[in-house]
């Protein structure tokens, strides 16, 4: 299992590399989408899979990294101070925004950072003094990293790439720590965990902060790739397929937001030739999806791979026997 | 001696249900305590008012002499108490020996030196070996939510044990476990006590598990105390009968 999941990833990040090659600029342009949609959803993935803490703000959280980037970047700021400075603000409010969790879970809870997106989709568009209101921002450069241009697709393309790959490993780090396990503990069983010495109210709150902060990085490269930003493309709707990219990926599994967002960018262009029934089909996928396999497309691939393993092995004892440990 | 664990006039109250109702005792160092009763008599209540899961409306929890009550039960867990619940409480999406690593990680430095720490936060080799002492090697890397409910039980017990704690509070460890799997479990908590010198605190309803594992019973009826005594002493305790058999 662990062998085929490596094969699968150095195949996976081939493809990554090679693949604006083979591409049109519309098609590079896409896949930068992905990349930075895959930022968000991994982000949001850390939230909802790992620490189960219902979330319908990740979009939002885009929204707040994009602004602060952008209004930074009017404002002289060099990118990578932009960058960060999006990371530490979606991080603070997202800490805030975790103190619910302490006291409300389940649907209450994602009727709390609903209300959230709200509110900021009604910032961005009513504080025209900061934000541009309805008319957004718009002239946000592509950076320039030690002298190198990320202007064009196929650099803009390999910056948004880096930026996953030192995110992904990042999360991945963090999730293969004690962190992670204490993440899905919160998930699974927050009284037993809390008797075991977990400080359940830190980590809620760190699972909130570290998630959304990873939603405003995401917005920090997703600023620069569409260079104009308005207060729509932040509404509960990105909220809601970045939720729906989780789900269908497989919540809780490292690459499902990977899986996810491949599934949601690429989607509409599959289906372009049905015109606005591509969201039927979607919508439909999605219930199909969840009536029989809730885990999602990787939970699907372990579900396969293990009943092949299962059928080679036989099955194990109750006790193992004293002295015949292998 | 100061007592590991000391309960003083200890009140529990739900609306206009008294479930704990002026509990006083102590577990000395070493000792193996078990405390039965019948249905609904206030034991797993008074397990979590001990433990910080709820707060006693009345009365005071010491531990190695400090008060411990109104504190949030990870607290208490870091002063080397551990407990188990009577429902089943693993993680079912961790393997046993994660699990298990769950168990003991907090104890390990600070959560920030943690997070760039080891990922088996240094206690593999301890995993290793409470896997092995509870016979459960040829599992360890399954996931718990695959193992049976008797092997989830041991696996329940290691955890408890994987902190190296000097009191433990186990709620009914038997509860539902089959006769073969309830020997291990007592002879695994037996060499358990022998070698490490904790103390115990068990809920059992299991009779035969009480008296073999107890050095001393205390009895709840009504959310008090009735009786307390040796195992010998208490099976003979006309209140005792009378709680249970009603006569």
């Amino acid at each position: 299992m662990k062998r085929l999941a490596v094969i699968a990833v150095a195949v996976g990040a081939a493809f990554a590399i090679v693949v604006p090659l083979f591409l049109k600029p519309y098609g590079i342009y896409l896949s930068s989408t992905w990349a930075v949609l895959t930022i968000a959803a991994m982000g949001l993935n850390l939230t909802l899979g790992y620490a189960g803490q219902v979330s319908l703000a990740q979009g939002a959280f885009v929204g707040i990294g994009a602004y602060t980037t952008a209004l930074l970047m009017h404002a002289g700021v060099p990118y990578p101070i932009a960058f960060i400075a999006a990371g530490l603000v979606c991080f603070s409010i997202g800490w805030v925004l975790g103190y619910p969790a302490l006291r409300v879970q389940h649907h209450y809870l994602a009727f709390v950072t609903l209300a959230f997106t709200t509110l900021v989709f009604l910032v961005l568009r009513n504080e025209e003094w900061l934000t541009g209101g309805t008319y957004g921002l718009s002239g946000i450069p592509r950076p320039v990293l030690f002298g190198w241009s990320t202007n064009g697709p196929v650099r803009f393309y390999y910056f948004s790439l880096g930026v996953l790959t030192v995110l992904a490993t990042g999360t991945w780090w963090m999730l293969r720590s004690p962190w992670g396990r204490a993440f899905i503990a919160l998930r699974e069983n927050p009284i037993r965990a809390l008797s075991l010495g977990l400080d359940t109210r830190r980590y809620t709150l760190m699972a909130f902060a570290i998630g959304s902060s990873i939603g405003g990085l995401s917005g920090a490269v997703f600023a620069p790739l569409v260079q104009y930003i308005e207060p729509l493309s932040f509404a509960l709707n990105l909220s809601l397929n970045l939720l729906l990219m989780v789900i269908v990926g497989g919540s809780g599994y490292f690459f499902g937001p990977f899986i996810g967002a491949l599934v949601a960018v690429l989607l509409p262009e599959w289906l372009r030739f049905i015109e606005g029934y591509y969201l039927v089909f979607y919508a439909v996928m999605v219930m199909v999806m969840m009536a029989f396999c809730p885990t999602g497309i990787l939970g699907l691939v372990e579900r396969i791979v293990k009943a092949v393993s299962v059928k080679r092995s036989p099955p194990q004892p109750a006790l193992q026997p004293e002295g015949t440990s292998p | 001696m100061t007592a590991v664990l000391a309960v003083s006039n200890l009140s529990k109250y739900f609306g206009g249900i008294t479930a704990v109702d002026d509990v006083s005792f102590e577990v000395r160092d070493g000792e193996i305590l078990g405390i039965i009763g019948p249905n609904g008599s206030g034991k797993s209540t008074l397990f979590n008012c001990v433990l910080g899961q709820l707060t006693p409306n009345e009365g005071e929890v010491r531990v190695d002499g400090r008060v411990t009550t109104g504190m949030r039960p990870c607290d208490i867990n870091r002063l080397r108490v551990s407990r188990t619940f009577q429902l089943l409480q693993v993680f079912p999406q961790l393997s046993v020996r994660d699990n298990l690593v769950l168990a003991g990680q907090e104890h390990q430095g600070s959560m920030y030196t943690r997070l760039i720490g080891r990922a088996d936060a240094g206690l593999g080799e301890a995993a290793g070996q409470m896997i092995e002492f509870f016979r459960l090697s040829h599992l360890a890397d399954e996931m718990a939510g695959l193992l049976s409910y008797g092997q989830q039980k041991l696996l329940d017990a290691a955890m408890a044990f994987m902190a190296g704690p000097r009191l433990v509070l186990l709620d009914e460890p038997a509860g539902g476990v089959n006769l073969t799997m309830l020997g291990h479990l007592r002879e695994r908590l037996q060499a358990y006590h022998a070698e490490k010198k904790a103390t115990f605190v068990v809920i059992e309803h299991q009779m035969e598990f009480v008296m073999a594992l107890c050095t001393r019973v205390l009895v709840l009826a009504e959310g008090r105390v009735i009786a307390e005594g040796t195992p010998h002493d208490i099976r003979r305790d006309p209140k005792v009968i009378e709680a249970y058999l009603g006569h």
